[in-house]
């Protein structure tokens, strides 16, 4: 169980459009409020429970500590009743936040090079590891950094400004509006080779098709991939056992897994996609 | 952090209630599946001043459970299709159970099989570890193919797998029953004569939601079970329809979100609740739970809990 998880009312500060679909929303919260790890989510909702009964869950897009508060920000695309409700809420509303649950992505002190590959909304929890995780340790500031970001079409595009001078960023759209035209495990595909095992550590966050189509990119490859999955969610705990994912086990038999607790961080290796 | 409320010169109102053999120190449970095995909830909760913890069904050796999507939230409410994925009783006794036996609260196991002879055996070996201190049988569930609901939707089913485990335990024997019939106080009828010590009720209605963009289920096991809030009223009516035809203690489980819920069924004649999808929402509820029911208590100068169960008129113009 994650270290420091409560339940906490945070306020929101702003809440604002930042692509189609796409919304930013930066939470006040006290300092009792544990410090996520990159790739750790929360469960939130509306405290005047007037909305949807279950919370929704959200990656931790950004945090802050200030001297007396945090900040936490929450990077989410309306998907549903939940986050439509959510995209509606203005400055000074309080938000029930339980949290930080989850295990994050691992942080590797032996590799030269970091790939991030996020598709859409995905890089919300991949922004965080490349600044949280990497960006401010200083021994680590002599890492190669290349994200691939993904989207539809450029409209549905985010976090641009963020990554774009901290890291080599490919862009890569559906449509071909801007960068590279195709999902971004098109482009990574074809860039592979440049990347060593002993030496680079890939990250991933996406819908489900990408990250399956990266299952098969990497089958034969002896790179190392760790992946943040996506389910519905109704406790955040481990307790409901909703949001259950097929991996192998290590005798490898197939079994169920927790994406809110044993997750949402998983090794690709240990995934099971269905017809592959 | 929970604070215990000091009224000075006041004591608190005696939660104590009783389950067949069993003593709880007060009424407020965990429902079976919606606290794992109390371990996920201690950051929230002091597992110290709960009632009982009831366990995630255990059957004989591990399932894996449904494949995914499991759950879907639905107006009020949530549907859920887990199909009563465990770890299996032994590796429950030997993985799960010590780390709840550090705590003062008293374990019941939910027990599940696909067989009268799975449940019977499943009983035997918990009746032999020490920390178990009762059964829930699980006649209800309604998201498994085999066992489950095909025992607790006949009376005769019922009362067969009651017998047959009632004959391998003396641990208190409680059975959980469904909604999913017709007349559900003839089923508590039949448990009762067959030896159960308390009734618990409702497991979750049967349900359904579609994907209309996609024209799939929200469910890949296409129906499941259906909790929260949106049952109340249903769990409410079944809970004080039971109280008037058993003897028995009846635990009342349905949509039990607050303190004011909770009391509604204790009035209606639960000796005590379990408390289910509420801790998905708030993981803490059981805590404000139990914290309500004695405040309410005290502010109706009740000294004890028996003096507010079944205390319902439902005369209230013959009343005084």
């Amino acid at each position: 169980m994650p270290e420091g998880s409560s339940v906490t009312t945070g306020e929101i500060l702003d809440n604002r459009m930042v692509a189609r679909d796409h919304f930013l929303m930066r939470v006040f919260l006290p300092l009792s409020f544990a410090r996520p790890l990159p790739g750790q989510f929360v469960m939130v909702r509306d405290c005047r429970l007037s909305g949807p009964l279950l919370a929704r869950p959200l990656s931790v897009f950004g945090f802050q500590r200030r001297p007396d508060h945090s900040v936490m920000e929450l990077l989410y695309r309306v998907a549903g009743r939940g986050t439509s409700l959510f995209s509606r809420m203005k400055p000074g509303e309080g938000l029930c936040v339980l949290g930080p649950l989850g295990r994050g992505f691992s942080i590797h002190a032996d590799v030269k090079r970091i790939v991030v590959v996020a598709g859409g909304v995905g890089i919300a929890p991949l922004s965080f590891l490349v600044d949280e995780g990497y960006r401010q340790s200083p021994s680590l500031e002599k890492r190669e950094l290349r994200v691939y970001l993904g989207a539809g079409t450029e409209e549905l595009l985010t976090c641009r400004e963020r990554l774009s001078g901290v890291c080599d960023l490919r862009i890569c759209t559906d449509d071909g509006s801007l960068g590279y035209r195709g999902p971004v495990t098109g482009l990574l595909g074809e860039e592979l080779h440049e990347f060593a095992a002993e030496d680079t550590a890939i990250y991933a966050c996406g819908p489900t098709a990408m990250i399956r189509e990266l299952g098969r990119l990497l089958r034969n490859s002896p790179l190392r991939c760790e992946v943040s999955l996506e389910e519905r969610m109704a406790c955040g705990v481990g307790a409901c056992l909703g949001c259950a994912v097929a991996v192998q086990n290590a005798a490898g038999r197939r079994e169920y897994r927790r994406v809110c607790h044993d997750g949402p961080v998983f090794d690709l290796r240990e995934m099971i996609f269905n017809g592959s | 952090m929970i604070m215990k409320k000091e009224t000075p010169g006041q004591n608190p109102p005696d939660l104590t209630v009783a389950i067949g053999g069993l003593v709880l120190k007060n009424p407020v449970m965990t429902a079976s599946g919606t606290f794992g095995y109390g371990e996920e909830y201690v950051p929230y909760c002091d597992l110290n001043r709960l009632g009982a913890v009831v366990v995630k069904g255990l059957s004989l050796e591990p399932r894996l459970g449904n494949p995914p999507p499991r759950i879907i939230e639905t107006p009020s409410g949530m549907l859920n299709a887990v199909g009563l994925q465990n770890v299996g009783v032994r590796a429950f006794l030997s993985e799960k159970l010590p780390f709840l036996r550090r705590y003062d609260v008293a374990v019941i196991a939910n027990i599940f099989g696909e067989t009268v002879d799975q449940y019977r055996r499943v009983a035997h070996i918990l009746s032999g570890a020490a920390g178990i201190h009762a059964l829930e049988l699980n006649i209800s569930c309604p998201n498994v193919k085999k066992g489950g609901v095909a025992f607790g939707a006949r009376p005769e089913a019922a009362a067969e797998v009651t017998a047959n485990v009632r004959a391998e335990t003396d641990l208190p024997l409680i059975v959980k029953l469904t909604p999913n019939v017709a007349d559900i106080a003839e089923i508590a009828l039949a448990v009762e004569e067959a030896g159960a010590d308390g009734v618990s009720l409702i497991n979750t209605l049967t349900g359904m939601s579609v994907d209309i963009e996609k024209r799939i289920p929200h469910l890949a096991n296409v129906t499941g079970g259906l909790s929260g809030p949106a049952i109340k009223p249903v769990a409410l009516r079944m809970v004080w329809q039971v109280v008037h035809a058993v003897k028995i203690p009846v635990i009342g489980i349905g949509g039990i979100m607050t303190a004011a819920d909770a009391l509604e069924f204790l009035i209606a004649g639960a000796r005590a609740i379990q408390v289910g999808t509420a801790n998905f929402v708030r993981p803490s509820a059981t805590m404000e739970i139990i914290d309500g029911i004695s405040d309410y208590l005290t502010r109706h100068g009740l000294g004890s809990i028996d003096k507010l169960i079944g205390s319902l008129n439902t005369n209230p113009s013959n009343g005084d």
